[in-house]
């Protein structure tokens, strides 16, 4: 019987098919989530157990940092870049010798993967996400001087504090510039070990000059993790404006 | 069965609809029809509201006011979809600790219909996605991933079909190419198929054999890369493909204040729609259909 019901009743919105549906009118608007709508306490029930779990983690304290760590202070360099970058320099450097027997010879990042600055005070697990919000993972580039003139060129033309690691001494004049890599002058036939993101390894800002080197080692090592890793065992962190890059 | 006494059980199976609560008001003559899409995208993890000091969305968004203005909705008009363009993964440490778990255990309570996949939603790994697909009463659709030699083989259809008062709604479903912009060892074996020739198959599937009233997509490709012009994204997508009636976009992170009105390939207009990220705003595009038994349709008017 129901059976039969169903038959008819599926034959009958076959045969409504048959008359004409036309769409007469589509109205649309995007709609603000803001405070003038109230939570619904079935859902903040459900959050609440893990938004404590998460709270404990989260105000976790790592390190202390006697000042505002910024990423906008420095002439095509900032404090929060050099330390990002000598910190995974530190961090990523141990586990690429041990991977390889070999040094890396410098660090370099993009600007905008700098999330967030660094407050005075006490820093926490949530800071480090704050500053690396995205699965990042290191990566080891080995690079022809050729590629390495790229990078110059790109950081020149680019005119942005990308991060360098403290490795790099590099001289902006007039016209040109002398590069220094670990106090010696920069030598056109030799390959060099460049610590990036696997993200910038892939192109990402544009960073072509990473892309097919020459050998490609993988950390296995979340930048967040390196910072973190960095933090825990750092005491008062220290960043400053340094001789990395010299304006002439 | 006599075609009469057909016509008649007819009749009755009709007016039997109308006691089951459809919103008919009769079977003969003129009657309306209204459907509500709801929709997000790129969410990322964002599971509360921004705090109240953020230098720019201080108080916005939220998982519990989302579901409060949703469940609004829904009183309004229990024919309403909720549909997801992707990235629902990454962006908040709720991501790092708890794998995805809360964004689709809430997404369910939420009542979510359908969503596409995101590139960040491959950030644990597609083992990873796997393994959080029982929080989700809620099914995803892609149609150019081909997950045919990955974990999420026949756990990914390419559309779904969902009958709302009488009204056939095709949803389907479009990811961007992961190749460059998503670590290999996440993706693993994840095909990539060309958006535009899927569309015009499954369009023309979803338009002449399923004969759909209405057609969805859901979009990870980006709603425009002034850039890159040529690259495939919403707009693009909508100007050379017909049938499509709604394009959810997402990716770009674009906050639209209204739908895009594009013509397509034979001039008829497809809406494209993103509602920029973090669960900052809903989209609501509402759609109705008169019903003639003659064939006087006038055109569409559309009031965005």
């Amino acid at each position: 019987m129901k059976l039969s019901y169903l038959l008819i009743l599926f034959l009958a919105i076959g045969s409504c098919q048959k008359t004409e549906k036309h769409l007469s009118k589509i109205t649309a608007k995007n709609i603000a989530i803001d405070r003038t709508i109230a939570s619904s306490e079935k859902i903040d029930r459900v959050i609440n157990p893990y938004k404590e779990k998460l709270t404990v983690e989260m105000e976790q304290v790592l390190c202390f940092s006697p000042t505002e760590i910024v990423k906008s202070d420095g002439n095509l360099q900032s404090s929060l870049g050099n330390l990002m970058a000598d910190m995974c320099y530190e961090m990523g450097n141990s586990i690429y010798k041990e991977k390889t027997n070999e040094a890396i010879d410098f660090v370099m990042f993009n600007h905008g993967g700098i999330r967030a600055n660094m407050p005075a005070g006490a820093i926490t697990t949530e800071h480090a996400f704050e500053l690396m919000p995205f699965e990042n993972e290191l990566v080891v580039t080995s690079l022809s001087g050729t590629k390495i003139l790229e990078l110059v060129d790109y950081f020149v033309q680019n005119k942005k504090a990308h991060p360098l690691s403290k490795n790099i001494e590099l001289t902006l004049k007039e016209n040109g510039y002398a590069l220094k890599i670990n106090g010696k002058a920069f030598d056109k036939n030799k390959t060099y070990a460049v610590l990036t993101s696997d993200y910038l390894q892939g192109g990402g800002d544009s960073m072509n000059f990473f892309k097919n080197p020459k050998k490609l080692t993988k950390l296995d090592y979340k930048l967040r993790d390196a910072i973190i890793d960095y933090f825990k065992k750092t005491d008062t962190l220290k960043a400053h404006i340094d001789n990395r890059i010299i304006i002439k | 069965m006599k075609r009469r006494n057909f016509i008649k059980q007819l009749g009755t199976a009709s007016t039997l609809t109308v006691v089951g609560g459809l919103t008919l008001p009769s079977f003969i003559g003129k009657q309306q029809r209204h459907i509500t899409i709801l929709h997000t995208n790129d969410t990322h993890s964002h599971i509360e509201s921004f705090d109240p000091n953020h230098y720019k969305y201080a108080n916005k968004g939220g998982v519990a006011k989302r579901a409060t203005l949703i469940e609004q909705i829904r009183k309004e008009n229990e024919n309403t979809l909720l549909l997801d363009a992707g990235d629902i993964f990454q962006g908040t440490p709720y991501f790092n600790y708890f794998g995805g778990e809360l964004e689709f255990k809430l997404m369910s309570m939420l009542k979510y219909d359908v969503a596409t996949i995101g590139n960040h939603d491959f950030d644990n790994s597609i083992e990873g996605l796997y393994k959080q697909l029982p929080n989700a009463n809620f099914d995803f659709v892609s149609a150019n991933y081909d997950f045919k030699n990955t974990v999420l083989d026949t756990h990914v259809k390419p559309y779904r079909i969902i009958f709302k008062d009488g009204i056939k709604i095709g949803v389907f479903g479009l990811g961007i190419e992961l190749e460059g912009l998503v670590n290999k060892k996440m993706y693993k074996e994840t095909g990539y198929l060309d958006p535009v020739e899927i569309t015009q198959d499954i369009t023309t599937k979803l338009k002449e054999e399923e004969q759909c009233d209405l057609i969805i997509c859901l979009s990870h490709l980006g709603y425009y890369y002034k850039n890159n012009p040529d690259k495939i994204s919403d707009l693009n997508l909508a100007k050379i493909t017909k049938n499509i009636d709604l394009i959810i976009g997402g990716h770009t992170h674009t906050f639209l204040p209204k739908p895009t009105i594009v013509k397509n390939i034979v001039g008829k207009n497809t809406l494209v729609n993103q509602v920029g990220a973090y669960g900052i705003n809903l989209g609501r595009v509402d759609f109705y259909f008169d019903e003639h038994n003659h064939k006087t349709s006038t055109g569409t008017t559309i009031l965005v």
